[in-house]
């Protein structure tokens, strides 16, 4: 059982983000899901839910959509009209107690319809670990194309 | 004897950017840093470098050269991060860090400063005005032009 404070690391290439676990999300391991064979399209892998066809998404550390072969796992967000996936390198969630997360608005205009990627950072001394705001990130992932 | 006129006088500091100066109230600089490593924002600005925390805050950092158009410094990591207070109206934990090309300057302006002409002044956006400090162009940011671009909603 998670709580609001709580948050997961997500690896993408040499970086990490944080997502609220408030968020709603499934992890499925990449033996569980159909990856994608074709080398045409963003998609990465599919889940499979009722004939449902759920697409997971690989992304580097600049967010840009890649299809590198090294993820292990697929966090799937709860969203509308249908949960989206994001492959990682690694997740962790992390101890409630451990992550004190400062607002942070990206200066700008945002990259989504539903706003800014980011919301929050997590900061221990001058390092900051940007926090995805999951609305604007599931926006994004819907953006790159069901196949 | 008369002594001279000495009206109040406006702390500033003088910003030393790639190419052109700013003027800025000391007042509305809360603390000026060595560059360090930036965290990068994903899909952000151009003129948006990166963020690095700061007192428990996550400060962005902009390169003013590059949110007025002009070329950027090939290397702002030598230089310091300006850390200014909130814009007007902006949340009080929104602090934002600019990229100097060196160490700014104090300056006490005394009004007497000449205020530069519409074609002494350089032709970018976000810069209010000008003034000639010792005979060297400094300009005032438009602090309300550059509210619009950090938060366009």
């Amino acid at each position: 059982m998670t709580d609001s404070n709580q948050y997961m690391r997500l690896q993408l290439g040499d970086t990490s983000f944080l997502l609220p676990s408030s968020s709603g999300f499934t992890i499925e391991q990449r033996e569980n899901l159909i990856t994608n064979k074709s080398p045409e399209g963003n998609v990465a892998a599919w889940r499979v839910v009722q004939n449902t066809r759920l697409p997971a998404y690989c992304l580097d550390a600049s967010l840009r959509a890649t299809r590198q072969h090294l993820w292990h796992r697929a966090v799937f967000l709860d969203t509308v009209p249908q949960a989206v996936g994001l492959a990682v390198d690694e997740v962790q969630l992390l101890p409630r107690a451990e992550t004190t997360i400062s607002p942070f608005t990206p200066l700008g205009i945002p990259p989504t319809r539903l706003g800014h990627l980011f919301s929050g950072a997590w900061v221990t001394g001058h390092r900051a670990m940007l926090v995805f705001d999951p609305k604007a990130l599931a926006a994004y992932l819907q953006s790159l194309g069901e196949e | 004897m008369k002594s001279p006129r000495v009206g109040p006088r406006l702390h500033s500091l003088e910003v030393p950017l790639d190419g052109l100066t700013l003027i800025v109230p000391s007042a509305a600089v809360a603390e000026v840093i060595n560059s360090l490593t930036l965290t990068p924002v994903p899909f952000s600005q151009p003129w948006l470098k990166g963020v690095f925390g700061w007192r428990t805050l996550a400060v962005p950092v902009i390169s003013f050269e590059a949110l007025v158009g002009m070329p950027e410094p090939v290397s702002p990591a030598t230089g310091k991060i300006v850390i200014f207070y909130p814009l007007s109206g902006r949340s009080d934990w929104e602090f934002y860090g600019m990229f100097a090309t060196a160490e700014p300057r104090p300056q006490a302006l005394s009004h007497s400063e000449p205020v530069a002409t519409d074609s002494e002044l350089p032709d970018l956006p976000c810069i209010a005005a000008g003034l000639k400090v010792g005979g060297k162009l400094m300009l005032i940011p438009d602090m309300d032009e550059m509210k619009k671009m950090f938060y366009p909603d």
